[in-house]
């Protein structure tokens, strides 16, 4: 089911938690909202699940209009960041409960429950855990549990706050891949919440990066990655060397004039110039402008610290590089920028 | 191997004390001196008085203390102390309730000083509660007057008027035992509940009502055993009739009066085995709720 958002605005107090959005949500896709915490992805989040209450604007749900439909006239499953399962009810309770709250005439027969029910909790491989209660089980696991349950009122809709937040960097791992197999598997139109732009780009089929309550970009990962539509997503995505400077005659220049990039044309004056760590070469120079302070190593990864010209700058590469190189902390080098963004001053 | 084995197993017992045996292994410092002085404090503070009255009435002997309780007044009033109580603990358990979700949940122009009322029957002197019901209530009264001429009903000296002052003392607890466990109640799960289907009715008797149960109930304990052991603002509304209105608290007073001590630490007896009886049914129930969902 496609999802329709246009001109949503949201305030509270005098805060402004989404101006205006525009999105749609494509039949059957995995959708991320990335952004700072602030962004107003979670409340965008809210508004389509119906747990609040949008200002102005509209939401079609398969084209029609819910803005004014209770989330349980929705149909949409919504599962939390910290899980919110019901402490009181064991895990076959948590997931059976929207089967159990369906007007009577709507409501499977119990033995039709049960075999709902433990087909979800296998779905999720949990079926051995049907009676345990939800304190009894890891992280992991209740965030399992609350996705059975959101899925056992067969919503034509599943959204996701921040699913991976509160999970350890392991299972957050697991889980991931877990649920872009079942996407695959089920194929149902998931917006899924994140401020972890890693989780994004992993995950999901198209990423919108948010930013004060505004969309600053729509794209699939690649996309958004690789031709980033403003400052702000390509600060935001990834790692990033960033440069004050000055453009002119298609060279941006820094002020202390220890580098120099080339910007393409449409930009002129004061800017911003960005340079992802992985775009930044190295090679070993004696009188060169470049000084290495630091070198860290993160499994197959390097991370060279330089110091060119008073100018912090950080380089990756991978380690067998950086031993070809022969670079050692206190070497002089000089730095070449393979690819570059420059953005005009804001 | 064999050797270590051995020694680990008489590691245990060299510290040679019962509460190395209690004790495991915790960085909270003090546990021997907390739980000593918690022992000796409530020996001396609830346990001490209680043997007393347990010894004076052994006086009685077996026989001679069933045959001073079980008497047709004694009965009696027991009935009225505990089914009245019961049922007042029953009634501020639905109004309480009530009171404690109106009070978080919603604001409201005065909400504070509403919440601040709550207290009151703490605070009060219980006899000026009495007095206070009673003309209130009195055939005479504004409210006696009125319910006298609607239904004929009377409410002061009768065991109705004993429910209403018991009603009055017991408010607080329930309201101030659930106030704080519905306002911790994360929103989520309620939101849950909503986006997986329920009405607002459903969510609530499903998924708010069992997360709040167990501190309703210690709040039904509560006002009941404070039911139980009302005696000043029972006794000028209850009219006191023997046998109709009388509660056991009095009826201790009274025996008390006629110099029949052990009678009247007899009577004190059967009210400590019946709350006691009662008060470790509804806490042995709640722990059994609670161990369904600690964590």
């Amino acid at each position: 089911m496609a999802i329709q958002v246009s001109g949503i605005t949201k305030q509270f107090g005098t805060f402004r938690a989404l101006d205006a959005v525009d999105l749609e949500v494509r039949s059957g896709e995995l959708l991320a909202l990335l952004g700072p915490s602030g962004s107003g992805k979670t409340t965008l989040l809210r508004i389509m699940a119906g747990l609040e209450f949008a200002d102005s604007g509209s939401l079609l749900l398969n084209g029609e209009e819910a803005l004014s439909l209770t989330p349980r006239e929705r149909q949409v499953g919504f599962v939390f960041q910290h899980y919110a399962l019901f402490r009181h009810m064991t895990v076959f309770d948590n997931v059976a409960f929207g089967m159990k709250v369906r007007p009577r005439g709507q409501r499977p027969t119990s033995t039709e429950i049960k075999r709902r029910v433990m087909e979800l909790l296998e779905l999720v491989q949990l079926a051995h855990f049907a009676d345990r209660y939800p304190a009894q089980l890891s992280g992991g696991q209740r965030q399992r549990v609350a996705l059975a349950r959101a899925l056992a009122i067969e919503p034509k809709v599943l959204l996701l706050d921040e699913p991976f937040g509160a999970l350890d960097a392991k299972v957050r791992k697991e889980l991931r891949r877990w649920l872009r197999k079942l996407h695959e598997d089920i194929h149902i139109t998931s917006v899924f919440v994140t401020h972890d732009q890693e989780e994004a780009l992993e995950l999901a089929d198209r990423v919108v990066v948010m930013s004060q309550g505004r969309i600053e970009q729509v794209g699939s990962p690649a996309e958004v990655y690789d031709r980033p539509a403003s400052a702000f997503v390509y600060e935001f995505l990834g790692q990033v060397n960033r440069f004050d400077c000055v453009v002119a005659d298609g060279v941006a220049r820094t002020a202390n004039g220890a580098l120099s990039i080339p910007a393409d044309g449409t930009v002129r004056g004061p800017a911003i110039a960005y340079v992802r760590p992985h775009d930044l070469g190295l090679s070993p120079s004696a009188g060169g402008p470049g000084r290495v302070s630091g070198i860290h190593v993160v499994g197959p990864d390097a991370r060279i610290e330089i110091d060119l010209a008073g100018l912090p700058l950080e380089a990756e590469m991978d380690r067998e590089r950086l031993s070809a190189l022969g670079l050692r902390p206190g070497d002089q080098c000089a730095v070449h920028i393979d690819r570059a963004r420059v953005f005009p001053q804001p | 191997m064999v050797a270590a084995t051995t020694s680990d197993a008489v590691l245990p017992n060299t510290g040679g004390t019962v509460l190395s045996v209690l004790r495991k292994p915790s960085v909270l410092p003090g546990f021997g001196l907390t739980l000593g002085f918690t022992l000796t404090y409530l020996s001396l503070i609830v346990l001490l008085p209680l043997a007393a009255l347990a010894l004076k009435a052994a006086g009685l002997g077996w026989s001679g203390f069933w045959d001073a309780v079980l008497t047709p007044r004694v009965l009696a009033a027991f009935k009225v102390s505990f089914g009245l109580s019961l049922a007042a603990a029953a009634i501020n358990a639905v109004f309480g309730f009530i009171v404690a979700w109106v009070l978080v949940r919603y604001r409201f122009p005065g909400d504070r000083i509403v919440d601040a009322l709550v207290d009151l029957p703490f605070a009060l002197p219980t006899a000026v509660a009495g007095i206070a019901l009673s003309a209130l209530y009195a055939p005479n009264g504004w409210i006696g007057s009125l319910l006298m001429e609607w239904f004929g009903l009377r409410v002061a000296f009768t065991p109705l008027g004993i429910a209403i002052a018991l009603t009055f003392i017991g408010l607080p607890f329930v309201v101030r035992t659930v106030q704080p466990i519905l306002q911790d109640l994360p929103p989520e799960e309620e939101e849950a509940a909503a986006a997986l289907g329920a009405t607002r009715w459903q969510s609530f008797r499903r998924v708010v009502f069992p997360a709040l149960l167990p501190a309703l109930l210690t709040g039904f304990a509560l006002a009941f055993a404070r039911g139980v052991g009302e005696y000043g603002s029972v006794i000028f509304i209850a009219g006191n009739i023997p046998g109709l209105s009388e509660i056991l608290p009095l009826l201790i007073v009274i025996k008390l009066e006629q110099y029949d001590y052990a009678g009247a630490a007899a009577v004190g007896v059967l009210m400590l085995m019946a709350s006691f009886v009662l008060l470790l049914a509804l806490n042995l129930l709640q722990a059994w709720m609670r161990s369904r969902h600690a964590r």
